[in-house]
């Protein structure tokens, strides 16, 4: 091992364990037994857990989230997927535009999105919608998933489709059969980021919000406003263990891309 | 020399005609015209930049051309896209597909039109056997050398037998052994499946050896379509003598009749010695160094001229000579038999008159 990936390692397990150490506070946290959120906690129960399951607006929160990180993941998915086709392949001169126009979601600060969206939604109906949620979701999730396309696209070679069209397949069905498996791994990998983006976005559900359908963020920005108990470090832990289990998704996903370009066989 | 029509072929003719194509301000192809005979087997070759390529891939239906038309066994192809026009093509680069096994790659354009899967196995196999890969289709492209690849894009290519074969430089990633083996392989599949194939290349020996006729591109200009023979011996211009072997060129003066080395001989040209008429003044005399040959010095109807190297290398020798006013004529002659010369002997050469060719001077 040479002193960069030495370094690299280094720096992804100091990531790793930044990114985890919330956990150590949170998870003691949501099995207190005391009323309220304090620390350090006291007992053991998992009663807050079993509120959270056992509630109803808790749980319509938290269907109403999957449904739009769904419905997020499989729209950045193939929007994103088309859009870094035309990036990677096309695009010639208004590639760099479209580049920036893509980057936009990153480098506009969330709240001054949010705000836009809010008037613009305002008017045409959309707030509190789950067009709506899709929409501004999908927006700030599309970046992500670009860039994780991009890295399989640019390593596939742009004359296999010349091969396979030259072999009687269209240039869709050509893109269809050649390039999209070999870049599939990183559209699942895309959807997924999308997926968690969508999942646990505060800034922009807390503008676009309906009196009806509210996400799981929202909800919990609510609770700490009006109850502040052991429950929101219960789905704190509880979506924590969901963007693990995302994590890990994308890593395996990402050593099959690995393996389907390398043309090895799957068993 | 072009296949007779009377030949039984599978091939399909292919009619360039004013092929044109502009990139930018660029004018890659230029009133390209050039008719392929059925089951005939054309190199296209030419320098770096020289649209040979931007030909073929016109030809594939790659490139849309500026203006011309492809006309392909009496169709024009011009709009067609490339799926549509049933030609089979083999790349520069492998261009296997990686996530699919050979047999599945080379199964691949019967998929597309639709051939049972027991079929399209049976006849990939067939593929396969034809290019000396039978019993491989099993094994993923990578776990194959990168002639092997190159075997298996030729057998996808010819799989459900296509009537025109292109090749872009099929040959230009593979080391000189394997390139001779293949050149003599795809020469046979020629032969034995009748097809009409264009060949890009930039590699003389392979057009000169593999083609029956040669296409020789310069700027985007067709300079000359000739039989390997013809284009050696009777290139249409400086740039076909100069690109295609050795060739001297020593400038003279012509006054129709008489070319006259600089400072030296006067040489009597027979008639055909200028492919195009070559106007009074300045010329340019080319003779392949080969043709040339040496005796004692003011020998009559000699030119003079002082050795400067003598290379020696196994059966020939190079020998480098100047003559009268310094230009430098290179000489390959035979090592045995000969009397032996060293630097600063004089010498006279002699060749014979229809080896002598004439052209109108630095006109390309």
């Amino acid at each position: 091992m040479n002193a960069r990936s030495l370094l690299l390692n280094a720096y992804v397990y100091a990531v790793l364990v930044f990114i985890l150490l919330p956990i150590l506070i949170i998870l003691p946290m949501s099995f207190s037994e005391s009323n309220y959120l304090a620390f350090p906690p006291e007992g053991f129960t998992l009663r807050w857990f079993q509120s959270y399951f056992g509630d109803a607006r808790w749980m319509a929160a938290t269907w109403f989230s999957v449904r739009i990180a769904v419905l997020t993941a499989i729209t950045t998915a193939v929007i994103g997927t088309m859009a870094t086709y035309a990036l990677v392949r096309g695009a010639g001169n208004m590639g760099t535009l479209f580049q920036a126009l893509l980057i936009g979601p990153i480098v506009v600060p969330h709240i001054a999105l949010a705000v836009a969206l809010y008037l613009f939604f305002q008017s045409t109906g959309l707030s509190g919608t789950t067009l709506g949620y899709v929409l501004a979701h999908s927006l700030i999730a599309m970046p992500f998933t670009v860039f994780t396309v991009a890295a399989a696209l640019s390593s596939v070679d742009p004359a296999l489709e010349d091969a396979a069209m030259s072999c009687g397949a269209s240039r869709f069905t050509a893109f269809r059969l050649i390039t999209l498996p070999m870049i599939l791994p990183n559209v699942f990998a895309g959807g997924l980021f999308a997926f968690i983006i969508s999942f646990d976005e505060p800034v922009i559900a807390f503008f676009l919000a309906g009196i009806r359908d509210k996400t799981l963020p929202r909800m919990m920005f609510d609770d700490i406003e009006q109850n502040l108990t052991p429950v929101i470090p219960a789905i704190a832990v509880l979506l924590t263990l969901l963007s693990i289990a995302v994590l890990i998704g994308a890593g395996l996903l990402k050593r099959m891309a690995d393996r389907r370009a390398a043309g090895v066989q799957e068993s | 020399m072009p296949r007779e029509a009377s030949l039984p072929t599978n091939g399909a003719s292919i009619d360039i005609r004013s092929l044109e194509k502009q990139f930018g301000t660029v004018r890659a192809v230029d009133d390209v015209s050039l008719t392929v005979q059925a089951g005939e087997f054309v190199a296209l070759l030419g320098p770096s930049g020289s649209g040979k390529s931007t030909v073929l891939m016109s030809i594939a239906g790659f490139e849309r051309p500026t203006a011309g038309q492809i006309v392909i066994d009496g169709q024009d192809c011009t709009r067609l896209p490339p799926h549509k026009r049933n030609i089979g093509m083999v790349f520069q680069h492998y261009t296997l597909f990686p996530h699919l096994n050979v047999a599945d790659n080379v199964a691949f354009p019967l998929k597309m039109r639709g051939v049972p899967k027991g079929e399209r196995r049976r006849q990939a196999e067939a593929a396969l056997e034809t290019v000396r890969l039978a019993g491989y289709g099993d094994r993923m492209p990578k776990q194959l050398s990168g002639g092997q690849q190159q075997r298996v894009a030729l057998a996808r290519a010819i799989v459900y037998r296509p009537r025109v074969l292109l090749m872009d430089e099929p040959l230009s990633a593979l080391d000189k052994n394997l390139r001779e083996e293949m050149q003599i392989e795809i020469k046979r599949l020629h032969s034995e499946l009748g097809l009409t194939v264009v060949f890009v290349t930039h590699d003389q020996g392979e057009a000169l050896t593999m083609a029956d006729r040669i296409a020789i591109l310069k700027a985007g200009k067709l300079q000359q379509v000739s039989p390997a023979r013809e284009l050696y011996e009777r290139p249409s211009n400086l740039f076909a003598a100069s690109f295609i072997g050795e060739m001297n060129m020593l400038p003279v003066d012509w006054d129709g009749n008489r070319a006259r080395l600089v400072e030296g001989e006067e040489i009597i040209l027979p008639r055909n010695a200028s492919i195009a008429p070559v106007k009074s003044g300045r010329a340019v005399l080319a003779v392949r160094p080969e043709r040339l040959t040496y005796g004692r010095a003011g020998t009559d109807g000699t030119w003079a001229a002082t050795v400067r190297d003598v290379v020696y290398a196994g059966a020939g020798t190079l020998i480098i000579a100047n003559l009268a006013d310094g230009t430098e004529v290179r000489l390959r002659v035979p090592s045995a038999g000969q009397h032996p010369v060293s630097p600063g002997d004089r010498i006279g050469l002699t060749c014979p008159p229809e080896a002598l060719l004439l052209y109108p001077e630095a006109e390309a």
